[in-house]
């Protein structure tokens, strides 16, 4: 299918990124319900969904040139942004089979892939009309291509990765391409246990969810991925939140008036999926990053309203915790014109096919 | 001093020393300074038991009152030591015992050495001072005993956080004023 | 691509010895299957004389196989009909269900060596760790313990080179357990796949030999799908009454029953399909409830759990 890219939209600086109609209209808008909390909200990913942002595999927008050019500059500016402990070459191996198949298949206009022949040692020829690219490689063998695997094919995806080892009834953050992340750090992540990395979430302990999200990612299968959302607020549509570079952008959220936060506070929604991986038996969990800004979000009136009112509501320490204090009673202000207190119904629909004009 | 409970699940939680009874090898590793007279008695009691297949390293001079010890001048000396003692089996155990930086930086030799995790115990002993690693040039700040400090590598003013990383045996340190430079919370002294 | 089971085509069946059958399985279709991975087992739907067995098998192929799955199925004398199934109904060209692959079995990844002892046809599992690139690479010694005519049967299968050592019950070629485990270097790994006896006897000479539980693995072909006795279940507000068959769960037979009870993740953790039992005793094997609410018996997650009872009355 066809996908107008917009190739030289940027992520920092002069921040020319912006949403088409078509773009917020499948925007993955997060909230069913008119207050928010933590739940094991995961589901089949299996081909359909609230929006066209869940059909696919792998979701490539008219975003992913861009995208894909952002994620090369923070990587220029900080190689430890991808990282793969010495035992997990094979997980690598079984992600870039997975990724290029996927996007050949979903995608053929875009993508293609051809193989001499099945196993280590055939040949692929992996063709990338967007980015320009064709590669021919053998497979299994990693000196064959600019680089090792796992970092090869995510810098032609969109969103971050994380390949967890399964190991000892626990899993293992043992790999990551990490560029897009809200503020969690590869570099000292990498290794931990499911249990250290979430250590830092506040209120989901206590509730035992992450127990029973542990137990239910160890059963995951071959051929069955699943999928959750999760969600955060961002100013300006910044890709790179990182930790590390926090002294860049943190600056941004005192930055907000009520004439600028319609244009630049974004709500930023995480598509996180979860595949068994067949030679390795890792988990990858790949982390989808969207971006709209709440002038784009209003445009469709069921999400101002509930955006309005899950904000209004949200637990202090969920909002200490996600960042959001600062601008907070800001954002729940200028939202306010866009409800007028009509019941609105449960799930995340936009239940329009056009969009409101723009503020 | 006793660690304070923190709400945050990476942050380590340790338990007394307890040579296991299957083991055939063990190795207990100290620091010196971080021992007092009771934690003194505490180790001998636990680990006479195990004398025949023990051995005592202490970094720092100490002597324990009926278990010999071996002193080593300074943590350096500990990587050869270990060399020397390999390989090692599965079936050996090490414990290590003293302030929070010195006991990951052993257990950090023991990984290298092809120590399991469950191979090694750690219990932690003296000061509360911690290892602060920096988020944003990723340098180590070292005796940290406040609530924040400045970064021994780029010198912004960290707030020291919970989140630890049993990796580089270190708690995380982030930028305290990104968000309003210059305002920062007054400096408490809370690991000391 | 998403795949949730497999139709395959008996390809090739040929006895390898007097008790044990290699069965060569393909798609139906002749499209690639899923990879197969070191470890990894096949649950195959078998036709028994009075009802379809589910049984497990281990996958015998190199680590990444797309072209077919071979398992090797020991005969069963007191069979309750899988193995039976195999050794006397099926033929080339019969068609199973089966599930995509699962693992429970994976080498550890991370080992500086992997030790294997396997127990007869427990030594499946290991033919694909023989020739796993990555276990190779590291290092693997395996034992089998098996009667002494059987070596000749699984020689063909092992991959040139592999370090293998067969022993059986007579003076001088007993393995000795004990002396195996003792002094083995930081990093090794050990798996065990046989008889209970055999697993049994390894796990606990181990622990006594002072290895890390973490480093000491043995396969549990474990129930990992929702399937069991058949039994009844009735629907009370919606008057409907519906036989879940042993081979769907409850979930299934409410939704085949015209129901569509809420429900998210199926896997019994995320608490959305939580349904009161009104009368009879629920089987848990969800992650949600309580164990109070377990004991209780008034709550069951119709996605993964069953009935202890032959009827279940749900306030559905």
């Amino acid at each position: 299918m066809s996908i107008a890219f917009k190739p030289d939209e940027t992520f920092r600086g002069d921040y020319t990124y912006r949403n088409s109609d078509a773009a917020i209209l499948r925007f993955p808008f997060p909230f069913p319900e008119d207050r928010y909390m933590y739940s094991v909200n995961m589901e089949p990913h299996n081909g359909s969904g609230p929006s066209d942002a869940f059909v696919h595999a792998f979701d490539v927008d008219e975003h992913y040139i861009a995208e894909c050019r952002d994620r090369a500059i923070t990587l220029e500016r900080d190689p430890g942004r991808c990282q793969a402990l010495p035992h997990m070459m094979m997980a690598q191996w079984d992600t870039l089979e997975l990724l290029m198949e996927s996007l050949s298949h979903d995608y053929p206009e875009h993508f293609a892939l051809h193989k001499s022949g099945e196993g280590f040692g055939a040949t692929w020829t992996w063709t990338n009309r967007p980015l320009g690219l064709e590669q021919r490689f053998t497979f299994g063998d990693a000196a064959t291509l600019p680089c090792e695997p796992f970092e090869y094919i995510t810098r032609q995806v969109q969103g971050d990765f994380a390949i967890c080892d399964q190991r000892d009834n626990n899993l293992f953050l043992d790999a990551g391409m990490v560029t897009s992340q809200a503020d969690w750090s590869l570099d000292f992540n990498v290794g931990m246990s499911f249990m250290e990395w979430h250590g830092p979430v506040p209120l989901a302990h206590q509730a035992g969810v992450f127990e029973r999200a542990l137990k239910y990612l160890l059963m995951v299968r071959l051929g069955q991925p699943v999928r959750r959302l999760n969600w955060t607020m961002t100013v300006n549509p910044r890709l790179d939140t990182s930790p590390e570079t926090y002294p860049e952008w943190g600056p941004d959220r005192a930055s907000l008036t009520p004439e600028n936060i319609g244009r630049k506070l974004h709500l930023r929604v995480e598509l996180q999926t979860l595949w068994r991986l067949p030679r390795s038996n890792a988990l990858l969990f790949p982390i989808r990053c969207y971006l709209a800004s709440l002038d784009e979000l209003v445009r469709v009136p069921k999400w101002g309203k509930r955006l309005h009112r899950v904000l209004s509501t949200l637990p202090p320490q969920l909002a200490e915790y996600k960042g959001l204090t600062r601008y907070l009673p800001m954002a729940v202000a200028y939202l306010a014109q866009y409800d007028d207190g009509e019941a609105l119904p449960v799930g995340t629909t936009a239940d329009t096919d056009a969009l409101a004009e723009p503020a | 001093m006793t660690i304070a409970a923190s709400d945050i699940k990476s942050r380590p939680v340790y338990q007394p020393l307890s040579p296991e009874a299957a083991a055939t090898r063990h190795w207990l590793v100290l620091e010196a300074a971080a021992q007092d007279a009771d934690a003194c008695r505490a180790l001998v009691q636990a680990f006479a038991p195990v004398q025949p297949a023990l051995q005592v390293w202490s970094v720092g001079p100490l002597t324990l009152d009926g278990l010999p010890v071996a002193v080593l001048a300074d943590t350096a000396a500990l990587a050869p030591q270990l060399a020397q003692a390999g390989p090692f089996r599965v079936s050996d155990r090490l414990y290590v015992q003293g302030t929070e930086p010195f006991i990951w930086s052993v257990a950090a030799l023991a990984a290298a050495a092809g120590l399991a995790a469950e191979q090694v115990q750690l219990a932690h002993a003296g000061s509360l001072r911690r290892r602060v690693w920096c988020t944003h040039c990723h340098g180590f700040t070292e005796g940290v005993t406040t609530s924040t400090v400045p970064c021994a590598g780029c010198g912004r003013h960290l707030l020291v956080r919970d989140h630890f990383s049993r990796r580089h045996g270190a708690f995380m340190g982030v930028m305290v004023d990104a968000e309003a430079p210059g305002q920062r919370p007054a400096v408490q002294e809370v690991f000391p | 691509m998403i795949v949730s089971s497999l139709k395959l085509r008996v390809a090739a069946v040929d006895d390898i010895a007097p008790s044990l059958r290699h069965l060569r399985l393909e798609a139906a279709d002749g499209a690639p299957l899923p990879p197969t991975g070191a470890g990894a087992h096949v649950l195959l739907s078998l036709p028994g004389a009075a009802r379809t067995h589910r049984n497990a098998y281990s996958l015998t192929n190199p680590p990444g196989t797309r072209s077919g799955y071979d398992v090797i199925v020991r005969r069963v004398p007191a069979s309750r009909g899988g193995s039976a199934a195999v050794h006397e109904r099926l033929k080339v060209g019969d068609l199973l269900d089966a599930q995509t692959p699962g693992n429970l079995f994976a080498p550890v990844r991370g080992a500086r060596h992997h030790l294997m002892i396997a127990g007869g046809i427990g030594i499946t599992p290991f033919l694909s760790y023989l020739q796993d690139a990555g276990v190779r690479q590291t290092g693997a010694t395996l034992h089998v313990c098996c009667r002494e005519s059987e070596k000749d049967v699984f020689k063909p299968w092992l991959p040139d080179g592999a370090d293998v050592r067969f022993h059986w019950d007579a003076d001088g070629h007993r393995l000795d357990i004990a002396a195996l485990l003792a002094a083995q270097p930081v990093g090794t790994h050990l798996y065990v796949c046989g008889p209970s006896d055999l697993n049994d006897a390894v796990i606990r000479a181990a622990e006594a030999a002072g290895w890390p539980a973490s480093q000491v693995h043995t396969e549990h072909f474990g129930v990992a799908s929702a399937g069991g006795s058949a039994f009844e279940a009735v629907l009370r507000k919606s008057g409907l009454r519906v036989r879940v068959g042993e081979d769907e769960s409850l979930l299934e037979a409410i939704e085949r029953a015209g129901v569509a009870a809420p429900c998210l993740c199926r896997g019994g953790a995320c608490g959305v399909c939580v349904t009161p039992v009104l009368e009879g005793d629920p089987e848990h094997h969800d992650h949600y409830l309580s164990a109070d609410e377990k004991a209780a018996g008034r709550l069951i997650m119709p996605c993964v759990s069953r009935a202890r009872s032959p009827q279940l009355v749900l306030d559905l």
